[in-house]
């Protein structure tokens, strides 16, 4: 028979002392499947972890002691909160990668890129340099000769000033 | 007798088969389909060891189940 436990609405978690278990009640618009498989996977080295869908758009959690002794309801609070600590940072972790996949991705690849060492003779003479250049407001890529050298005396000033 | 329920959704039925191989040995095992659950009854010798296998077997079945999605 499942009981609330203290501090946490009845309709999220409960308890089962008799079984030694307590199930979490998860909305996948908040946290989504992935996130509650990558927490369960992190869990079942510890206790006993199933999973449930109650209704669509929800899950349900249901962690055991491997011990039934060691199924108290503190313990029990103990483990669930844990777990929901752990679900937390996996959903976020999961949106993090969602919201910058383009630029992970972009990283990698140029990582394996200079993995691969330098280009070839081919590969540069496939190369087209006739691209334009990235744009460099703060001239960064500049030369230090082009950007501290001295300016070359313009051929049309010096025609200005003959007579 | 303890019946575990693998939602169709969550787990996918080649896991529970080969977590019910694993642990073939341990208890009898008596397979279901349901419309949206693979169910499994546990039947072993005492009430702890039944609650033993029917967890290390869902445990199994998950793992195998997340390593399967990549």
């Amino acid at each position: 028979m499942t009981s609330p436990v203290a501090g946490v609405p009845s309709s999220l978690v409960e308890v089962d002392l008799d079984d030694a278990a307590v199930q979490l009640r998860i909305d996948e618009s908040i946290y989504p499947l992935e996130a509650a498989y990558s927490a369960a996977f992190t869990f079942i080295d510890r206790c006993f972890v199933f999973l449930d869908r109650p209704q669509e758009g929800a899950l349900r959690v249901v962690l055991s002691t491997k011990d039934p002794a060691e199924g108290g309801e503190e313990a029990l609070r103990a483990l669930v909160g844990e777990f929901a600590n752990e679900l937390l940072a996996c959903a976020w972790r999961g949106r993090i990668t969602r919201d910058n996949r383009a630029t992970i991705e972009a990283v990698t690849m140029q990582a394996m890129a200079g993995a691969l060492g330098p280009p070839s003779l081919d590969e540069l003479e496939e190369f087209d340099f006739t691209e334009e250049p990235f744009e460099d407001p703060l001239g960064i890529a500049m030369s230090w000769e082009e950007k501290y050298g001295k300016k070359k005396p313009d051929p049309d000033e010096d025609a200005e000033g003959e007579p | 007798m303890r019946e575990l329920r693998f939602h169709r959704d969550l787990y996918r039925g080649e896991d529970v088969d080969a977590a019910l191989k694993v642990y073939a040995r341990f208890a009898d095992f008596e397979r279901a389909e349901a419309d949206d659950a693979w169910v499994v009854r546990v039947r072993a010798r005492g009430a702890a060891r039944e609650r033993a296998v029917a967890g290390e077997l869902a445990n199994y079945a998950l793992g195998l189940t997340i390593r399967g999605r990549g």
